[in-house]
């Protein structure tokens, strides 16, 4: 849904990031036009349009004259690249903030997260498991 | 990007107001704005003179570089069908249609047939005994089917029910897609015309207040909600839009963008963020220009 | 050019207005002065004045298309002068309808030698004097005259609002009153009536044709400013 805090072109670039990331979008497959995400969100094409220019900007689409949009063979490659880089500043900082606020210190912070990758590992393995079932 | 309307120092005096004050602005081709203001701000007046279809005190606008006067060179390729718009005695609305098709070069009659039927519109009725929604539909479909390289829709929702007006967003995008134009919108209901705009300019009292891309707007401030006495700790030193209170609680409308660090820092103080809609920037921009900072308010009701 | 043709045919598209409206107003006259004249005894021949309806439609009309037409004008982007043009014009072409009707109604009656009845409303002596084309030309020029003044009216109205309006309509009565007056005064109704005599119906319609053009080149001059 729309965020009105935050500009469009920009909601609409992270939409396409995010299924290129989840795999729904593969490389080297060709991706909405302009027109089509202008008319699925109900919004301006040429705001569209610059939602598309920032990814082909960043390298993640490509555009092939007289055909359309396609996803860049590395494009997951690309997003991980960059998630990674502000994956720090934006989850690792504000953790610490606050734990610091709850008075956890490193080593409490590191115990919290092995105890929780695990329980996170097992409900997916679970879930997997479950979906495996005919 | 090339411009086709270009405002100089325009105003239009009246005995009793100033209906235009110094008003200096350019439009650029192929591109939707959003007109925007309150009942009286100006907005179909200045449209009217663009048209020529009123004329200013001082300033000079042109249109595709000349002057729009008594020019069937500049009108023909315009279109301008007002809110309360006026038909001939006894037209129906095929007349009217008619009408239209003989001076729009670009006419397009396949699409004036889809619309009337999206609407509804009946054919065969005189236009004066259409109702409120289905005279606006005559002239919205006027609009649109006239492909005039720079159409002027002011209000033109009035009347129309939510259905009527997501039907007329729609089209109007999707034409827009397959023939760019310059679209100029006027509207009050800022939010729901938000996504479809992509620059802003909004009017008030005469004056050009904003005058932005829609997207650098968004963001442009935000509301903090909490203890009030953090929130006024928080506020100190910035730009303020609007305040309130509620006993203890209060919330505060910032004018500036958010870094993370901010977010960060907001979190970490126990408040609440919480975005700010066109609309409501809008709105309290246009308060705040009118009554400087003393937007207070103690009564319950909107942090809105 | 064929943009202000196209004001014609805009003028035209609701076939009402110039056509069928005046058409059934001067039936609906016609029906009513024959039966008034079938009620009528004696032989004598009956003259009315029913003709003068489908004037009052000119009038109307002349009104409507600056209150109404004008406005649509604007916002299908037509210039003042095409739009003004245009009208004049589409006028000019309904009243000479106006005038075949008035010679197709004369024919008429002489057929039918006054629908039977002995009753005239369209061949009336001293309109024919001149003959048919002098006829015409008086019709034509009462039914411009009248959607003229609609519209020179209307015009005033919308540019300088009703006391205007109504403050230019007494000083015409008061300068017409006036020189009543003054021929009175100066005892020439004598003279008056010689001159009329001698002008006979085409005679005074030519002149009024001088003073109907007349008319609509000041009301082109208040046109060029008027706001829909």
């Amino acid at each position: 849904m729309i965020d009105e805090g935050r500009p469009l072109f920009i909601q609409i670039a992270e939409t396409i990031e995010e299924s290129i990331l989840d795999g729904s979008l593969a490389e080297e497959a060709q991706a909405p036009s302009t027109n089509e995400l202008a008319a699925f969100y109900r919004i301006n094409p040429a705001t569209a349009a610059k939602g598309v220019a920032v990814l082909t900007d960043k390298g993640v689409l490509i555009k092939r004259r007289g055909i359309g949009m396609f996803v860049a063979a590395g494009a997951r490659g690309i997003l991980l690249a960059e998630r990674r880089t502000s994956f720090a500043e934006k989850f690792i900082d504000p953790l610490i903030a606050e734990a610091r606020t709850l008075g956890l210190d490193d080593d409490d912070l590191t115990a919290l997260l092995r105890e929780r990758s695990a329980r996170f590992e097992g409900a997916e393995n679970a879930a997997s498991t479950e979906g495996n079932h005919p | 990007m090339t411009t086709v309307i270009d405002v100089q120092h325009l105003t239009k005096q009246y005995k009793d107001k100033t209906a235009l004050d110094d008003v200096s602005l350019t439009i650029e081709k192929d591109t939707i704005y959003g007109l925007l203001g309150r009942n009286g701000a100006g907005k179909t007046t200045l449209m009217s003179i663009l048209t020529a279809q009123n004329f200013a005190t001082s300033g000079q606008a042109h249109l595709f570089g000349e002057a729009p006067y008594e020019n069937a060179d500049v009108l023909s390729r315009i279109c301008f069908v007002r809110e309360s718009q006026r038909y001939p005695d006894d037209a129906t609305a095929t007349h009217a249609f008619k009408a239209a098709r003989l001076f729009f070069r670009n006419w397009d009659q396949e699409l004036a047939d889809r619309l009337i039927d999206d609407f509804q519109l009946p054919m065969k009725t005189t236009i004066k005994k259409l109702s409120r929604g289905q005279l606006s539909a005559v002239g919205v479909i006027i609009g649109l089917a006239s492909r005039a390289e720079i159409t002027f829709f002011d209000e033109p929702y009035l009347g129309l029910d939510a259905v009527a007006r997501q039907i007329f967003y729609d089209r109007l995008l999707q034409d827009y897609a397959e023939h760019p134009r310059t679209i100029i919108l006027s509207s009050h209901l800022i939010d729901e015309v938000a996504s479809l705009i992509e620059k802003v300019i909004v009017i008030d009292n005469g004056r050009i207040l904003l005058h932005e891309d829609t997207d650098a707007l968004r963001g442009r401030a935000s509301t903090v909600i909490g203890d009030a006495a953090k929130i006024e700790a928080w506020a100190d030193g910035r730009e303020v839009l609007h305040r309130e209170s509620l006993g203890r609680v209060a919330s505060v409308t910032v004018l500036g963008h958010l870094s993370d660090a901010d977010r960060a820092a907001i979190a970490a103080a126990d408040l609440d963020l919480a975005p700010v809609s066109l609309q409501q920037l809008i709105v309290r921009l246009t308060q705040n220009a009118a009554h400087p900072e003393s937007t207070t308010s103690t009564m319950a009701g909107e942090a809105r | 050019m064929s943009r202000t043709l196209n004001v014609v045919r805009l003028q035209l598209i609701n076939k009402n207005t110039f056509i069928w409206v005046p058409l059934i107003v001067l039936g609906g006259a016609m029906l009513v002065s024959v039966l008034i004249y079938a009620m009528i005894p004696g032989d004598d021949p009956k003259y009315g004045g029913g003709g003068q309806a489908p004037l009052w439609v000119f009038f109307s009309v002349g009104l409507t298309a600056m209150t109404l037409t004008f406005p649509f004008s604007q916002a299908i982007s037509i210039t003042r002068r095409e739009f003004f043009i245009g009208t004049m014009l589409s006028a000019v072409l309904g009243s000479a309808f106006m005038g075949v009707l008035l010679l197709i109604g004369g024919g008429i009656e002489l057929l039918t030698n006054g629908y039977g009845v002995n009753g005239w409303m369209f061949h009336l002596p001293w309109l024919w004097e001149a003959g048919p084309l002098g006829a015409f030309i008086v019709y034509f020029t009462l039914a411009l005259f009248f959607f003229v003044v609609g519209f020179t009216g209307a015009t005033v109205y919308k540019r300088w609002g009703a006391t205007v309006l109504t403050i230019a309509s007494i000083v015409i009565a008061l300068v017409l009153v006036g020189i009543a007056f003054l021929v009175t005064r100066l005892e020439l109704w004598g003279q008056v009536g010689q001159t009329f005599g001698q002008l006979g119906a085409l005679g005074l319609a030519l002149w009024g044709l001088v003073v109907t053009v007349a008319l609509m080149g000041l009301s082109f001059l208040a046109f060029r400013r008027a706001t829909p």
